[in-house]
């Protein structure tokens, strides 16, 4: 599968800021919307109060010109009742009109005109009341015949009349500008509204692609998990048995191997016997006389037992391969038996075994502690340090006296680590792989040896589910450092 | 070596390789073992002197023989002849030398368990080897060698 996670993910972000973004927005406009929806709401309210202020002026200047008519009409003085409490009013009214108009100083000079043509008006009142009053009744019907106090007060109803629809003008304006908020609002919201849902819908697409990507990674990579434990598996049965057919063959090959080496070392000794009869002919003077006399004792004491010689270190040789492959074979298919084994013990065992070799070089063996206790094979084990204890006494620096030191060090995962370490003549660095190998040797080839030791010390020390490294030195010493498990691997019981 | 009645034992030498065949010969009648060997080199000539051609063991009837046997045969292994001759009326009697290079313990503890009654692994250093025969004829000199039925 190619699927390109980081561009995914980056899709996803995208679309995710694309959706907060555009909530945002939505948020800032709805709230300036909201504003200027509430400052159309004040206007409408105030056009409202300055409509009902006009109106209650004009009712109170109607209220007052009723009762003077009253009055007029009928001198009863219980018709002024309506005229006294309306010219009370009318004072109260204008203030009332001028209050609503005082954020709308541009209408002061139209709230001037009706405020006099309202105090004109009830000037014109007061006169024919108060002639009434005087009982000139004739001269106060004469005061309304002029006309004048009718063309006042439509003077103040055209006039209260012009700034109500002006009023109205503002409220209609106001209510229209509400509207086309709401309007706005409303096809903004939906707007965003369609953004949101189109970013959340493509995060949406874009996760679930991710996701359904991820299900079939993993679901593909457990395959291959599982597949690769069965092939860890299968290649480890088929090692193990190249591995037991290699001991097999090892352990026949080197059985039919020494058949021959029998016969071969047998005849030589034949032989020997056979020349020990021809070296005795050899005495007799009568061989001089022989023409090819001379040759034949060459032959019988030089040549005949010198060829017998190498015959014989040659055989002695394979005889000694032979018995290293078989005793290595032989170990490979020797079960291990596990029991617990107390390493401060077990060092002094193998230490008292070398003690008398320690003494005659001068040198000194030291364990240092604590040791550990160990679940493992104490057979393997002593072979394993047997051996490189031997190879630390026996590879020294003539005229140095040989240190050895075992201890243990700290390691992880619960493994035990060995050091050997020793101030023999150590390894060159290009011989460091060599020494471990079957029949290789490193170094001045001055003791006995058949290079098997280390060979068979890393064999053991693989079967008991460890490993063995090297660091070394030239002239200078050698560590052995061994690492081994706290208890046996089951599994290394059933072979 | 001879049986209680004075009748001559015979050796019968079952081993495929020609050169430890002699070694062995020669080193039994150092020795002064002068019996009679019979040499085989492969099983199936050995199971047909010992059983005769009908394979029932009349033909190795009323005679006094004592085996000498190799467990690396080409043409089967040592053990099955053993265990033919220990299964047999006739030659169960028949003592049984099994001479090998082999020393796997449990190689040794079957042959044992089959009825041999020496089992000598042949020594690869010929002294050792040698030695080892001489001892075993000097063996054969003194043991008993009961008749077959």
């Amino acid at each position: 599968m190619n699927t390109n996670y980081p561009n995914l993910l980056r899709v996803t972000y995208v679309f995710a800021a694309a959706g907060v973004l555009t909530l945002v927005v939505l948020v800032a406009v709805s709230f300036w919307l909201l504003e200027k929806t509430s400052n159309s709401t004040e206007d409408v309210i105030k056009a409202r109060e300055q409509r009902t202020a006009l109106t209650r002026l004009l009712l109170a200047v109607q209220d007052a010109e009723t009762g003077q008519r009253g009055y007029l009409l009928t001198g009863e003085s219980r018709y002024l009742e309506p005229y006294n409490v309306a010219i009370k009013n009318v004072p109260l009214r204008i203030a009332e009109v001028r209050d609503q108009f005082k954020d709308n100083p541009e209408f002061k000079p139209r709230l001037d005109r009706i405020e006099a043509a309202a105090y004109g008006k009830l000037k014109e009142l007061a006169e024919t009341v108060s002639l009434k009053m005087e009982g000139k009744s004739e001269q106060a019907l004469a005061v309304v015949k002029t006309d004048r106090g009718k063309d006042l007060m439509d003077d103040v109803r055209e006039l209260v009349a012009e700034q109500i629809d002006l009023v109205e003008t503002k409220l209609t304006k106001a209510i229209r500008s509400q509207r086309d908020n709401a309007v706005l609002a409303r096809w903004f919201t939906l707007g965003a509204g369609l953004i949101i849902l189109l970013a959340a819908l493509g995060a949406a697409a874009t996760i679930l692609r991710y996701t359904r990507a991820l299900m079939a990674a993993r679901s593909k990579m457990q395959q291959l998990n599982t597949g690769l434990e069965e092939r860890v598996k299968e290649r480890t049965a088929d090692l193990q048995r190249a591995n037991d057919e290699i001991q097999r063959f090892a352990y026949i090959v080197s059985h039919d191997l020494r058949a021959p080496l029998v016969n071969v070392m047998g005849y030589t000794s034949e032989l020997e016997s056979g020349l020990a009869t021809l070296t005795s002919l050899c005495e007799d003077p009568k061989l001089d006389e022989l023409e090819s006399g001379g040759a034949a004792r060459t032959a019988i004491r030089e040549d005949i037992p010198e060829s017998i010689g190498f015959i014989r270190t040659s055989t002695h040789k394979m005889d000694g391969l032979i018995k290293a492959i078989l005793k290595l074979s032989r170990e490979g298919q020797r079960i291990l038996r596990p029991e617990t084994v107390d390493l401060e013990e077990f060092f002094d065992t193998a230490i008292a075994s070398v003690q008398h070799r320690v003494s005659e070089a001068e040198g000194e063996i030291k364990v240092l502690r604590p040791m550990p206790t160990i679940e493992s094979d104490r057979l393997a084990l002593e072979q394993v340090f047997g051996n490189l204890i031997d190879n630390a006494l026996k590879y020294t620096v003539s005229g140095r006296a040989p240190q050895i030191v075992v201890e243990q060090v700290p390691s992880r995962w619960g493994a035990i680590v060995i050091e050997v370490q020793d101030n023999g003549r150590g390894i060159a660095p290009d011989d460091a792989e060599r020494v471990f190998d079957l029949f290789r040797r490193a170094g001045a080839q001055d003791k006995q040896g058949e290079g098997i030791g280390l060979a068979h010390v890393k064999t053991l020390v693989r079967r008991l589910g460890g490993e063995i490294t090297m660091t070394s030195e030239l002239g200078k010493g050698t560590t052995f450092r061994v690492m081994l498990p706290r208890k046996l691997p089951e599994k290394r019981n059933d072979e | 070596m001879t049986n209680s009645e004075g009748k001559a034992v015979q050796i019968v030498m079952i081993e495929d390789d020609a050169g430890h065949a002699r070694l062995i010969e020669k080193n039994i009648r150092r020795a002064g073992v002068n019996n009679d060997i019979i040499p085989f080199a492969n099983g199936t000539d050995a199971l047909a002197f010992l059983f005769g051609a009908n394979g029932s063991g009349e033909a190795s009837a009323r005679k006094h023989l004592l085996v000498l046997l190799d467990l690396n045969l080409p043409d089967m292994t040592g053990v099955s002849i053993l265990e033919k001759i220990k299964a047999n009326e006739h030659t169960k009697r028949t003592p049984v030398v099994v001479l090998t290079t082999t020393d796997d313990e449990r190689e040794i503890q079957r042959c044992y368990d089959l009825g041999a009654n020496v089992y000598i692994t042949k020594p690869v250093d010929y002294e050792n080897f040698a030695n080892a025969i001489r001892q075993l004829g000097l063996f054969f000199s003194v043991i008993q060698v009961p008749e077959t039925n």
